[in-house]
């Protein structure tokens, strides 16, 4: 590597502020009203969350971009320097491919916070959460029986809820910011 | 002036002197006294090995002088301290000597985290060395604090990497980045840091080793089968990053005829990454013109070739132009090969 250019990525920083703002305040609100952590509180683990899914975005970025083909990796160029996508041969396969990484993203997103924030809660000594019960006493069977469910299933289930409705919240929220700025630079253009 | 200036010594003396054996202005001292004897070392021509311990020891007792300095009288901004960050730099600086790019890049990467352990160790121990755990508040917040270090280092990684493009496909930096979402540029555009025309004079270059003072049916011949032809001048192309060769594809439309000789439009076709709507190609022009030999030994003072003088085969002569022209694609590119 020779010189530096002087090129910073500032304008990714300030877009990756400004959504990860967004998200955390989504995911803080759903997280307050699903799992009645406290306002403070819902706010900080929406916050540890979200920065430890970005982290690992970029991560998994910084270590996939390198082994890219030349085609994809030409694309991936493209759309960071000139926010468009180049005609090579893999352009009609590219909506596919964004669809698939998106998903693929979201997923990951998911598990990541659905751990991150158990062991979060964990570390902090906060995790309420009844742990799997190895004998079910009889009341309990008495229960799952009833109503299909045991008392851990039930709040295991709330918890992957509330997680599952926060990301899927900050996901379309970052989306629609997404398409809204491609939508306002096209009508300008 | 005088009075000033002796107060400024006065404070400086002040703020250097240690107060006590324990301080960190001693340990500045002591990074001083280092310096100063690897100085002399170096200059007394002592063996290497002394004068890299005395220049480490010097090293090691600065970052602890910042470090416990910094400690007591912390910098704020707002209301974070800044100061870990400050040691993790000087630090960051002794453990990787980031004199070339790449040991440049490891320093920047780690210094958020070196900078996140700095706040942590204290910590994970209380006054007698021995291992704690935080409280859980404390521990939220250094896990908060860590991974805000590490998004800090994913972006300057982010930014490495940028440059690693840039270093590796030149032609990138002299496109337009206005429209580009993550990334700015501090200063004007620069457009000469294209390789095109390093590409086209290579190319003109070889394009005449192949064809100047080749016999005139010889050149039509070569130039009837341009295809052939350009794909042979292709392969001797020389760039300054033989990496962005991907990225450009050599050819040349079908050569325009004039007086008695040829014109032929040396074309490179960027394929790679760029601004313009349709892509871009640049331009050079060569003309191919018969020459007799008999012009030729008029021209020069002795003929060195006196068999030939008699022949009346004339042979070709190339001239490249020095200019370029760059010209935007109205449509894009059926097919491209990358």
């Amino acid at each position: 590597m020779g010189d530096l250019e002087p090129i910073f990525p500032f304008k990714a920083i300030v877009f990756q502020i400004l959504f990860l703002l967004v998200a955390i305040a989504l995911e803080a609100m759903v997280l307050r009203q699903r799992l009645r952590l406290g306002y403070k509180q819902s706010v900080r683990y929406a916050a540890a969350v979200n920065l430890l899914t970005v982290v690992v975005g970029w991560f998994a970025f910084l270590s996939i971009e390198p082994l890219m083909g030349p085609r994809l990796q030409a694309q991936v160029i493209s759309y960071v320097l000139f926010d468009n996508l180049i005609n090579n041969t893999l352009k009609p396969q590219m909506g596919l491919i964004i669809l698939v990484v998106g998903l693929i993203a979201f997923f990951i997103t998911l598990v990541l916070k659905l751990k991150g924030l158990e062991l979060i809660m964990r570390a902090l000594g906060a995790w309420k959460m009844p742990s799997r019960p190895k004998e079910l006493s009889r009341q309990e069977r008495y229960t799952r029986s009833r109503t299909g469910t045991t008392q851990y299933q039930e709040a295991a289930s709330q918890f992957a809820i509330a997680v599952l409705q926060a990301n899927a919240l900050s996901f379309s929220a970052i989306l629609l910011l997404l398409v809204m700025r491609s939508y306002i630079l096209r009508s300008v253009a | 002036m005088i009075d000033i200036l002796k107060d400024i010594v006065e404070k400086f003396r002040g703020l250097v002197t240690p107060p006590n054996y324990l301080s960190w202005q001693t340990c500045l001292l002591l990074s001083l006294f280092s310096w100063l004897m690897a100085a002399l070392s170096e200059a007394s021509a002592a063996s290497p090995w002394t004068v890299n311990l005395l220049s480490t020891f010097s090293w090691l007792f600065l970052t602890i002088a910042i470090w416990w300095g910094l400690t007591k009288n912390p910098v704020r901004v707002g209301y974070v301290s800044i100061s870990p960050w400050i040691t993790a730099a000087v630090m960051c600086v002794f453990v990787f000597r980031p004199w070339t790019a790449e040991r440049l890049q490891l320093a920047m990467g780690f210094w958020p985290v070196v900078a996140t352990i700095l706040v942590a160790i204290p910590n994970f121990f209380n006054w007698g060395l021995d291992w704690k755990l935080p409280k859980p508040p404390v521990r939220q917040e250094l896990i908060v604090l860590l991974l805000i270090n590490l998004l800090l280092s994913s972006w300057i990684m982010f930014f490495f990497r940028i440059q690693y493009w840039f270093s590796e496909y030149p032609s990138l930096v002299a496109e337009n980045l206005g429209n580009s979402a993550f990334v700015y540029r501090f200063g004007a555009d620069d457009s000469g840091g294209s390789q095109a025309n390093i590409l086209l004079t290579s190319a003109a270059e070889s394009l005449t080793a192949q064809l100047d003072n080749a016999p005139w049916p010889r050149a039509e011949r070569w130039l009837l089968n341009l295809d052939n032809s350009i794909s042979s001048v292709a392969k001797e192309i020389v760039l300054n990053e033989e990496s962005e060769l991907v990225f450009w594809s050599l050819d040349a439309p079908r050569p325009q005829s004039m007086s008695n000789g040829y014109q032929i439009k040396l074309r490179a076709n960027w394929l790679g990454p760029t601004a313009e709507q349709n892509g871009y190609y640049v331009e050079k022009v060569c003309t191919i013109l018969p020459r007799t030999l008999k012009k030729r030994t008029e021209g020069a003072e002795d003929t060195e070739e006196p068999e030939e003088t008699g022949s009346a085969t004339p042979v070709a002569d190339v001239t490249c132009s020095d200019q370029t022209v760059k010209v935007e694609r109205k449509v894009g590119l059926d097919e491209s090969t990358i």
